[in-house]
């Protein structure tokens, strides 16, 4: 099999999707002839041609909105928003058009429509290219949210995104475009090229929505993840010595609760790590659910690590970036006991 | 005003404890935010750890060279409540809370049970009363392992028993009972005393009571007849300590009252019971009891007695052998006031006749002294104005 970093798989789905599907075409800002800021979409426009890969205007209203079009009219446009810290643009497009052609056409119209965008921090990019809004799009009835955390999965994932028929956000935490990344970064950088994860079929395969994974099986804790924060939690169980069960959402929209709740239900203790921000972030979705699903079950208050309330900064980084530390925290007070 | 404990906080890199090596405050100083108050060595570094809110010292806890760990309570500050601070974010490194003290670990904070949710459904399947289980964890929370301990109730078991745990008033009542009697050698003195005049006293007294006020029991005049006669017997006035080996003997009489309550045995006490007239002693008593029986009174209201009575009123017997309640050397029992036939004067006559019947610690007290004092008991108790006639 081949290795891949995640730019690599990501790129292999794309170019995938073009070759068997004609009805395919990506857009965005400098994707076509620069090959995209990460380099996701590199090569892609000189081997299909600028009518499939497309060069767009830095206008995220306009794109957003110029997809929807194109998707009403038969096309499944796959649409890159440079940074999720540039999407709130187009938000109104995806939350009052997008989000809700089926539903306001009686079925029948859909918009097959898969917005691709690079979210998270970790890589020194201040506010404007650090920030993780995912959970405001998990609160937009009709949108399916998704958010990959290694190589095997962000192909598997977008795949199945682009088929799907209707809209998704799809989010790729920039800081595991080539590497995973425990927070710590001070450590020295690791490729995917050694992490089995970082193995991807050259072919199609899907991944589907609405299934977690299992990253880790374990009998004390259930941490509930997903995105960068997957390696940060097994680094911090793993230095705390405890046999948490980790697991990885990969999509939040739909949501595997079944996984979540047997999970909990087996270990009693819960916590929720995410990059994003603490307040309703959707770490407040999880405990809820939690609680209905699994009360009897809880040994302990369910957890949240999360980014602080505040924006992300330009200075202290690793000050906000929800670390090992902030993690044990919370995996501590989890551990109460009982 | 507003309290506020300032806990050892994680000095960074995972401590988990520090010593304390100099004070820079003291009780009563007035510190301002961000002046050093203690000068801490953890493995790594000495620290000159910072106040974190303005306000006055009230108390600091551990000495120059005490090991403390990290989350101790280590100064409690009396700020302004505008200025006191939200509760501290969580301290990543915060240990468990210190283990409850011991005596105080029931699962219960205030009203409410505390167990966590999987507990509560572990009991409820079980058919585990989490109102009696002992909780051992934070606070008095009910663990885990707590509920093997649960009662569970009768229709689980096949044997048409009931079990219930020894916790609570039941057993310190059990621990002090089983104390008294190994360590007590007692010895039981019964005598009768004719409350005729007393009864026609006490009917006086109640018959001119206005409607609501609550008539005059035995127990007030007893009360009063004892702290009288026990001016002249301070050995019988008289708390053992046994740690020290001395017995320490009290002015003031202290009487307490052993009174029933739902819970068990209780023994409110009337302080300085000499000090009180009839009618104060009745209201005392009546007020204790009270406070009792309803599960008010305070820790104060029930300790520091140095003689005790007991009283069954109407199922008061014709004797009894109450027991010592430790670290007292005499208790002193009511038994049923009832008319019998008693010859007086070489004729056969009905009299009032109510028994006491006493107990006494034999190591302290001998039994002359113990017969001499309830004589002197009956003696007032039969004359009931001798009762308010100052020793002469």
């Amino acid at each position: 099999m081949a290795q891949m970093n995640m730019v690599q798989a990501l790129n292999s789905a794309m170019d995938i999707m073009l070759g068997r599907d004609p009805s395919v075409v990506l857009m965005g800002e400098d994707i076509g002839y620069f090959g995209g800021v990460f380099r996701t979409t590199e090569g892609l426009q000189r081997k299909y041609g600028e009518h499939r890969v497309l060069d767009t205007p830095i206008a995220e209203g306009g794109i957003v909105g110029a997809a929807i079009g194109m998707a009403v009219n038969g096309l499944r446009p796959v649409a890159e928003i440079q940074f999720a810290d540039y999407i709130y643009p187009g938000f109104d497009q995806i939350v009052s058009e997008l989000a809700r052609l089926r539903y306001r056409s009686a079925g029948d119209f859909t918009a097959p429509v898969t917005i691709r965008t690079p979210c998270g921090g970790g890589i020194r990019g201040g506010q404007t290219h650090s920030q993780s809004p995912e959970a405001m799009f998990t609160h937009v009835s009709g949108l399916k949210v998704v958010m990959p955390s290694n190589p095997h999965d962000a192909k598997g994932l977008l795949i199945t995104a682009i088929e799907d028929d209707d809209p998704v956000i799809f989010f790729e935490p920039k800081r595991l475009y080539n590497g995973p990344f425990d927070g710590d970064p001070n450590k020295p950088a690791v490729p995917w090229s050694t992490h089995p994860k970082g193995e991807v079929p050259e072919g199609h395969y899907t991944v589907p929505l609405g299934r977690a994974d299992i990253v880790r099986a374990g009998a004390q804790l259930s941490i509930i993840t997903y995105g960068t924060m997957v390696y940060v939690a097994q680094a911090a169980a793993a230095a705390l010595e405890l046999d948490a069960e980790i697991i990885d959402l990969r999509s939040l929209v739909p949501l595997d609760v079944d996984a979540i709740c047997s999970s909990v239900k087996k270990t009693g203790r819960c916590v929720v790590a995410h990059e994003a921000t603490r307040l309703s972030g959707f770490g407040a979705e999880i405990a809820a659910i939690v609680q209905e699903e699994c009360f009897w079950h809880l040994e302990a208050p369910i957890q949240r690590a999360a980014g602080w309330d505040t924006p992300y900064p330009h200075a202290f980084e690793w000050e906000y970036f929800p670390g090992q530390a902030r993690l044990a925290a919370a995996i501590r007070a989890a551990m109460e006991p009982a | 005003m507003s309290q506020y404990v300032f806990k050892l906080p994680d000095l960074g890199e995972g401590t988990v404890e520090a010593e304390i090596v100099a004070w820079h405050v003291k009780a009563g100083d007035a510190v301002v935010e961000d002046q050093k108050i203690v000068e801490v060595m953890t493995d790594k570094a000495a620290v000159e750890v910072p106040a974190p809110v303005s306000g006055v010292v009230l108390s600091v806890t551990g000495e120059p060279g005490d090991k403390v760990p990290v989350g101790t309570p280590l100064i409690i500050f009396e700020v302004s409540a505008s200025a006191a601070p939200a509760p501290a974010t969580p301290q990543p490194a915060a240990p468990a809370a210190p283990p409850p003290a011991a005596g105080a670990p029931v699962g219960v904070h205030g009203a409410r049970i505390m167990a966590s949710p999987a507990n509560r459904r572990r009991a409820r399947e079980a058919g585990i009363d989490l109102a009696a289980v002992r909780g051992s964890g934070p606070g008095g929370r009910i663990l885990r392992d707590d509920l093997a301990s649960g009662v569970r109730p009768a229709a689980q078991s096949a044997e048409s028993t009931t079990e219930i745990k020894v916790i609570g008033v039941r057993r310190v009542i059990a621990e002090r009972m089983s104390e008294a009697k190994r360590t007590i050698p007692h010895f039981a003195y019964v005598e009768e005393v004719d409350v005729s005049e007393l009864e026609s006293l006490r009917r006086h007294l109640n018959g001119a009571l206005i409607a609501p006020a609550p008539a005059l029991t035995y127990l007030p005049f007893v009360v009063l007849a004892l702290a009288r006669v026990l001016e002249s017997f301070p050995q019988c006035n008289v708390l053992y300590d046994a740690a020290r080996g001395v017995l320490v003997r009290h002015r003031a009489v202290h009487v307490g009252i052993a009174t029933q309550t739902p819970d068990g045995l209780k023994v409110p006490v009337v302080r300085s019971a000499g000090t009180l007239g009839l009618w104060e002693l009745a209201a005392e008593i009546r007020r204790l009891s009270d406070r009792a029986r309803t599960g008010q009174a305070t820790r104060q209201e029930l300790t520091g007695s140095t003689i005790t009575v007991t009283s069954l009123g109407k199922l008061g017997g014709i004797a009894s052998t109450p027991v010592i309640n430790t670290p007292e050397v005499a208790i002193v029992g009511l038994n049923k006031a009832v008319e019998r036939p008693v010859v007086r004067d070489g004729a056969i006559t009905v009299r009032r006749i109510m028994n006491l019947s006493s107990s006494f610690d034999h190591r302290f007290v001998d039994g002359y002294d113990a017969a001499a004092m309830i004589q002197a008991l009956k003696e007032r108790l039969e004359h009931p104005a001798t009762m308010f006639i100052p020793k002469v």
